[in-house]
């Protein structure tokens, strides 16, 4: 699968556009983005799987908290996700909320990372969906 | 002069006005050149981000900038909002994941000439004390949960009580390094997890410690006051409350991004999430934000501390001999709630300042006995290449900028184009030509960080001296640089 997500030039922190022919998609390429931005992923290998269940009250809230628990896995338990295994995600008039298998595995403590990502934001977060194919820019704080 | 569509009206030399229109409750007003509009503002969304927070409920006077704007999210990066404790709002976006980011400046009785022949010898010494880089924990023994909750009550004090500091380190930080209404009930159990192992640590990006010589003083009188003078090496230290506040920021975004839609505010940015001051959820986030705060200053005070025994065994000298003494620390990442005259009446606000250092006057009640007669000393780093400044705070502060001045340079290169720059260029070599020693945990930090990628923090600094808003003291210039 080709890559869908690209990096934008932002003067401060890290911007990057994200796409998918679906919801769950482009939030993988949310994932990839993230890991791409965290860490050399050669020479890791994963040997672990981890659930993870998420509620939000909207897709934009979703996808900030999705990406949020990556990090805090990383920073907290040195559990690092290398692929979505599978994601789905489930929306009503209640909100919505983010199923996902992933494949990682725990990293030394002094794994050098490339960087320390404070937190995915809200920044000017909108999903928007065009002739079927969903997008959004979002913005990681470093 | 129209920049993307914002009409920008000149006030003075260094002051332009955004005219309240649309959705704007106040005027924007930005402190900032001719010339560092039309270099810098033009192709991002750090003015539009002005205008945004001019919407705020309850904001008073202006949404203000300071000369080193940049796009941030939320707020800009420079910007200020002070708003009523009526109808007024309390936003995480005006503050930042890092709560309570600050700097500090200590003076030492060594001089340049004795140091300079040691500097490798010390910065080495000084980063395997102090730990550096993503995620860096291990400064002291991780703290048990109940140590931690302490930490966050008492900010700097803990450290005091603890053997890794002076009363006169306590005096002599804002807020006297501790802000007192700060609640660990409502600091979540990740917030807890993500701080236990990081006290005493700088982390990664634009944070560091540097070793610094005062190269100029400007005010000779107010430098006296703040204990400096020419040639003497003085000690930077810059970061925050890691990933403590980072989770707090986080974590009441999301609760706040619940309550602007309860309480019916419409945003233009999800980033200034808000609830009023008064109500339940605001009244949680800065009991929330208080205690990350006090997170930040005991940070700080640590690595001080560490750094100070760094010095005494290196020089061999004693405290009395050494001299090693707090000047004065401040905080640029914060909401604070305080007095301020509104239309001749005083009030009490919450100031945001994000990217921004409150910059008191003398008199100030806020503000330790021994700078009582001059002001507060407000702290500018710049990049690490160049110089950084010690100014200080005045009246017109507290007329204007509800009593706020810059932080520091601001970048002007992103990352990405900072390592393309740095390609091919031996950094640490440049830099060691220009007489500064760095240690970093990677190569990739130097490049990101080198002093291309920063503005001139003269330019910035400048600004402000010429409207009155701070004045210059001294300028100091680095000799040794550690960072993540």
């Amino acid at each position: 699968m080709s890559r869908n997500y690209e990096f934008i030039d932002h003067t401060a922190d890290i911007a990057v556009k994200l796409e998918g022919s679906t919801l769950e998609e482009m939030f993988t390429s949310g994932a990839e983005a993230w890991l791409f931005s965290v860490i050399d992923k050669k020479n890791l290998k994963a040997d672990d799987l981890l659930d993870i269940d998420i509620p939000a009250n909207s897709k934009e809230e979703l996808l900030v908290s999705f990406l949020n628990e990556l990090n805090f896995l990383l920073t907290t338990k040195k559990w690092l996700c290398l692929t979505v295994k599978s994601i789905k995600i489930f929306e009503d008039s209640q909100g919505c909320e983010v199923s996902a298998e992933l494949n990682g595995v725990t990293i030394k403590k002094n794994h050098p990372l490339k960087q320390e990502i404070k937190s995915v934001t809200y920044h000017q977060l909108e999903i928007v969906k065009k002739r079927n194919r969903y997008s959004t820019r979002v913005v990681f704080d470093i | 002069m129209n920049i993307g569509g914002i009409e920008l009206v000149k006030i003075r030399e260094n002051l332009w006005e955004i005219p309240a229109t649309g959705q704007m409750r106040v005027p924007g007003r930005i402190y900032i050149s001719r010339d560092m509009i039309e270099k810098g503002l033009k192709d991002d969304e750090a003015l539009k981000q002005v205008v945004n927070v001019a919407q705020l409920p309850g904001i008073e006077r202006y949404s203000l900038a300071m000369p080193d704007i940049h796009w941030g999210y939320g707020f800009p990066i420079g910007g200020v909002a002070a708003t009523n404790m009526d109808e007024g709002v309390i936003s995480p976006g005006g503050v930042g994941y890092d709560i309570n980011c600050g700097v500090r400046l200590a003076t030492t009785n060594l001089e340049h000439e004795r140091v300079k022949i040691r500097i490798d010898e010390l910065i080495s010494k000084l980063f395997n004390a102090i730990p550096t880089g993503v995620g860096a924990s291990g400064a002291i023994k991780k703290l048990s949960a109940n140590d931690l909750k302490k930490v966050l009550t008492k900010g700097s004090v803990w450290a005091l009580e603890n053997d890794l500091g002076s009363s006169s380190d306590i005096e002599f930080t804002e807020e006297s390094g501790t802000l007192k209404n700060a609640d660990t009930e409502v600091v979540s159990k990740r917030a807890f997890e993500r701080g236990a192992d990081q006290v005493g640590t700088l982390g990664s990006g634009n944070h560091f410690l540097e070793v610094d010589v005062v190269e100029e003083i400007y005010d000779a009188k107010v430098a006296e006051v703040f204990g400096m003078f020419k040639g003497q090496i003085v000690i930077q230290i810059h970061t925050g409350s890691r990933g403590l506040g980072y989770q707090v920021c986080d974590d009441y975004l999301k609760l706040l991004l619940q309550a602007s839609k309860k309480y019916g505010f419409k945003l233009p940015d999800r980033q200034l999430a808000c609830a009023p001051i008064k109500s339940k959820e605001g009244q949680d986030y800065l009991a929330a934000m208080q205690a990350a705060a006090n997170f930040a200053w005991n940070n700080r005070q640590v690595i001080m501390h560490l750094a100070r025994k760094v010095f005494k065994d290196t020089f061999g000298m004693k405290d009395s001999e050494l001299g090693f003494r707090l000047v004065y620390d401040v905080c640029h990442n914060i909401a604070k709630i305080e007095k301020h005259k509104i239309c001749k009446e005083e009030k009490e606000v919450c100031v945001h300042r994000k990217g921004a250092t409150r910059a008191f006057p003398p008199g100030s009640k806020m503000i330790p006995a021994k700078y009582q007669g001059v002001g507060q000393p407000v702290l500018i780093p710049g990049d690490m290449g160049r110089y950084s400044y010690v100014t200080v705070g005045t009246e017109k502060a507290m007329e204007e900028t509800f009593g706020s001045s810059c932080h520091g340079a601001g970048r002007t290169l992103s990352r990405t184009k900072a390592l393309k720059n740095a390609k091919g260029r031996n950094l640490v070599e440049e830099l060691k030509q220009k007489g500064i020693v760095i240690q970093a945990k990677g190569y990739k930090t130097i490049a990101e960080e080198m002093p291309g990628a920063y503005k001139d923090v003269s330019d910035v600094v400048e600004v402000m001296h010429k409207e009155g808003i701070t004045r210059k003291v001294a300028k100091i210039r680095p000799i040794g640089v550690i960072k993540g």
